[in-house]
């Protein structure tokens, strides 16, 4: 009884939602320093929205990884796949992940990095064919401890229930060289200029207050000619897919939320904010106005998600 | 009707020479302006916010080693005003991944023609090794870029041998003395990168990289007939383009293969298809002898291809 009328009032929200015209909370969003900003359909102020993405993250931090796993059917293990492809790291590269909350990205950078440097090691071992014994023996020495080729990874986020889990599931993996975790938050990054090659942040821009801001601290602490990648949920341009889209993030997300986090809420911000959220040429110039070179977008599954990359030239 | 024709082919040349060098796939035009406008207006910028720290990232000659974005911002810093130069620290992002590239062709006889070499040439210019990102991970863009340096180079020589016949202080040479050298020239360029060679030519033969790669060897097969001259041969232009590319391809796909002291299997088998080719200008019709130049380009191709199967086994 009681399942039924909460069934009843999400779906009545829903569709009033739905209904609510966007074109006037969509003009906030979150470039100028206005009181009114959006937090998913609702307008609120900056502090309440910081203050109210918080909480969602930390209601939604134990089961983050099965909810992703559910509403995105597997899916964004695939995205996050080809976003480490498309950054294509060697080792001794430096990266930054920020809202990297649980780790995905940072875990597969490790494994990423970890094959190639295999291959290179054997490779340098074909090579050594015609050197003594001693010499291929040295060098075992020098490269057995450096399975990683001096490859780093920060974790930085702004949630510490979000890194607390993290560090259990990098924990249990088994993940203990490389590795860093740091509170930070996007909008001020506790580093030096000029210090990562590659800052990465997936599907963690969509909850930034200050996108520009977040853009700007990227831009800091890249050194010169590091990377930007962005992956996040974006505009599917195809009305019919849209429509499908939105009939499965308004309809199902929220209720997978509430049957498998007890918290419908939070999945509704979830399918809120990602309609909020800019489409890919949008951020494509916003990121150009922070100073990057070279920004192009991939879109993946017809746009559902894109990959943004930039260059600081 | 020959003279159109003389001049349409001249014309075409000048287009194929024009497009030689082989222009960055990735970089729309338009982004390129706004970069050198975003740059001209650092100026006024500069007066008001000396610490802002965007499109200040331009260097054109970075002390190696050093922090390279610590001194042109130094420079703007102490710009007073005069115009000139602030063009000279203007660079575009083609020119930078050009000399990314020419850094990188140091490192491919150690790691190939791979973005592992692209990331050590960035880094040796003070950029981080993610910048290989902005290239493709098969190494096609260093590629591309090594066969176009090696044309310019080819142009250039040929150029100077030119003027030294025009003021009289050489010899013009027979045609297929010119040819020979020409060839061989141009392929002793390869001999620092012989060992990873093969793996670039089979990079350059993907259905992505065949319009420019195709484009370069044909630009330069015709570099070297425009610097041969018009000296009397029974060939036409396609049946000229036709044999030239046979002969430079075979022979190149023999040098891979040849192990001999100072590639002279090489320049011998070279000397030899030049000659025949002279020898078929005199015989037969030109359709003919364009179909024959086709087969005998097949044919050679299939001889050295099997003797590469035959002494890799042995290896």
């Amino acid at each position: 009884m009681a399942a039924g009328l909460s069934l009843w009032l999400w779906r009545s929200r829903c569709r009033a939602l739905l209904s609510r015209p966007a074109g006037a909370v969509r003009a906030h969003r979150g470039l100028a320093a206005r009181p009114e900003m959006h937090f998913g359909f609702q307008s609120v102020t900056e502090e309440e929205r910081r203050e109210k993405i918080y909480q969602v993250f930390e209601n939604v931090a134990k089961k983050y990884d099965v909810m992703n796993d559910s509403m995105t059917l597997g899916i964004h293990r695939v995205w996050k796949d080809i976003l480490m492809h498309k950054m294509n790291p060697c080792p001794g590269t430096l990266l930054l992940d920020v809202a990297g909350g649980t780790g995905d990205i940072a875990f597969r950078f490790i494994n990423y990095v970890r094959s190639v440097r295999q291959r290179q090691l054997q490779r340098k071992l074909k090579h050594h064919q015609n050197l003594s014994w001693q010499e291929i023996f040295d060098s075992y020495q020098k490269d057995q401890f450096n399975s990683l080729g001096d490859s780093q990874v920060v974790v930085c986020d702004i949630n510490r229930e979000m890194l607390k889990v993290g560090k259990q599931k990098a924990q249990h993996l088994g993940y203990s060289e490389g590795l860093s975790w740091v509170l930070g938050n996007a909008e001020e990054l506790p580093f030096d200029d000029d210090k990562f090659d590659v800052y990465t942040i997936a599907f963690g821009i969509r909850n930034v207050t200050r996108i520009d801001l977040a853009l700007q601290e990227a831009y800091r602490v890249l050194k010169p000619g590091g990377r930007f990648l962005c992956l996040e949920f974006s505009r599917v341009s195809n009305p019919l897919l849209s429509r499908l889209y939105d009939l499965y993030s308004f309809q199902v997300i929220p209720v997978l939320g509430e049957v498998i986090a007890g918290d419908w809420r939070s999945y509704q911000y979830l399918v809120e904010s990602i309609r909020q959220f800019p489409p890919q040429e949008e951020l494509k110039a916003m990121i150009e106005d922070a100073g990057f070179f070279k920004v192009d977008y991939e879109n993946l599954n017809f746009g559902i998600v894109a990959i943004h990359s930039g260059f600081k030239l | 009707k020959m003279a159109a024709a003389g001049g349409l082919r001249r014309a075409g040349w000048r287009l194929w020479r024009g497009r030689a060098v082989v222009k960055c796939q990735h970089c729309p035009p338009a982004r390129a302006l706004q970069a050198s406008a975003a740059l001209l207006r650092a100026p006024d910028e500069h007066k008001k916010e000396p610490l802002t720290s965007s499109s200040q990232q331009h260097f054109d000659s970075p002390p190696a080693g050093h922090q390279p974005e610590q001194e042109p911002r130094g420079t703007h810093h102490s710009y007073t005003g005069q115009g000139g130069q602030e063009s000279e620290d203007y660079e575009s992002e083609e020119q930078l991944q050009h000399r990314i590239l020419t850094a990188a062709l140091e490192f491919v006889p150690e790691h190939g023609w791979t973005a592992e070499a692209i990331a050590e040439g960035a880094k040796t210019l003070g950029l981080s090794v993610a910048a290989a990102g902005m290239f493709h991970s098969d190494g096609s863009e260093l590629i591309l870029h090594f066969v176009s340096e090696c044309n310019t180079k080819l142009s250039k020589l040929l150029e100077k041998e030119q003027k030294l016949v025009q003021l009289g202080e050489a010899e013009k040479k027979p045609i297929d003395e010119f040819l020979r050298d020409a060839v061989e020239a141009r392929l002793r360029m390869l001999i620092p990168y012989i060992e990873k060679w093969p793996q670039a030519l089979s990079v350059l033969l993907l259905p992505r990289n065949i319009p420019s790669s195709l484009s370069l060897l044909t630009s330069m097969i015709d570099d070297i007939w425009h610097y041969a001259g018009d000296q009397s041969t029974d060939f036409n232009w396609y049946t000229r383009r036709a044999v030239l590319t046979g002969i430079y391809n075979t022979t190149e796909l023999v040098m891979m293969q040849d192990s001999s002291p100072g590639f002279e299997d090489t320049w011998r088998f070279l000397g030899n298809r030049v000659a025949d080719a002279m020898t078929m200008s005199n015989t037969a019709s030109q359709v003919q002898s364009t179909g024959e130049a086709v087969v005998q380009g097949l044919m050679g191709a299939a001889v050295t291809v099997s003797n590469a199967e035959t002494s890799r086994a042995v290896r």
